[in-house]
């Protein structure tokens, strides 16, 4: 049993180790604390490194690996409600933004100045469904077919949280330029 | 070889996520493309949201698993024996 086990320990350093970092980034914007998304990549690990033979080679491991995490999340770590305001994603109205910008910065040049910890917290503000989504697409660059499988939820749902959380985070991005002035607002 | 079919400006809008993400079959990314070469406003729009999503992805991707981390994952996982107990 020991040659199978240095073969599985093998297999798994060279093909699941390598998405660390996203496996580190998801449990991050899920549970928005560093000391819980530890525990949350630690026990994700451990789960997909004792049922690696369920694991079909050649498939997509980094999203096994994040269904493996959000599952965990939710069935063990999401207790309270995270802490802080999120977006109303009901109220969002497709390319808001750049029918406003469109005569000052039609190329979204304003975008260029937002830093990434001012990007991340708005992400952190959306509602969990739509965070999620946009994490997996945007961040992660998993197809909207991935995405539907970590999800557990048809193609369909994906493509409207994507647009929806898309809009909203977008939103949210431009009135944070508009308040530190790396834009001017346009008078009506 | 034959000229795609022509779409409007809503119907382009309502597929320009899945334009700009590769999610389209190549008839109907073809007729995006083709309404976009027509279209000056819809050409701006995708570009503006083209830009946005790039942004995000440059914004987004720095952050790495810690190294306390990586040492831990190969401290009890790969090179604990409990851990190579299958379940």
């Amino acid at each position: 049993m020991a040659v199978a086990s240095d073969d599985r320990r093998t297999a798994f350093e060279t093909e699941a180790l390598p998405h660390l970092d996203a496996v580190y980034r998801l449990a991050l914007r899920l549970s928005g604390d560093e000391a819980q998304a530890d525990d949350l990549v630690q026990e994700t690990m451990l789960k997909a490194y004792r049922s690696w033979h369920q694991y079909k080679s050649g498939t997509n491991v980094r999203a096994w690996l994040l269904t493996i995490l959000r599952h965990t999340f939710i069935n063990e770590y999401r207790k309270a409600k995270r802490a802080g305001p999120t977006v109303d994603i009901g109220e969002i109205e497709g390319y808001y933004v750049f029918h406003e910008v469109q005569e000052v910065d039609p190329e979204g040049e304003f975008f260029k100045q937002i830093v990434d910890d001012e990007v991340l917290r708005a992400i952190d503000s959306l509602p969990d469904e739509f965070r999620e989504t946009l994490v997996l697409s945007d961040v992660e660059q998993l197809t909207y077919a991935e995405i539907a499988e970590v999800t557990g939820v048809p193609v369909g749902t994906v493509k409207s949280r994507l647009f929806r959380a898309r809009q909203a985070l977008q939103q949210r991005l431009y009135d944070y330029a508009l308040e530190m002035g790396y834009i001017k607002g346009v008078k009506r | 070889m034959s000229a795609p079919r022509k779409i409007d400006c809503q119907a382009a809008a309502d597929r320009l996520y899945e334009y700009l993400d590769g999610e389209l079959t190549p008839d109907a990314y073809d007729e995006v493309r083709a309404h976009l070469e027509d279209c000056a406003l819809c050409f701006k729009v995708f570009g503006f949201e083209n830009t946005y999503l790039a942004f995000l992805r440059a914004r987004t991707r720095a952050q790495k698993a810690p190294e306390h981390l990586k040492k831990r994952i190969f401290k009890h996982i790969l090179f604990d024996q409990d851990s190579a107990e299958s379940q």
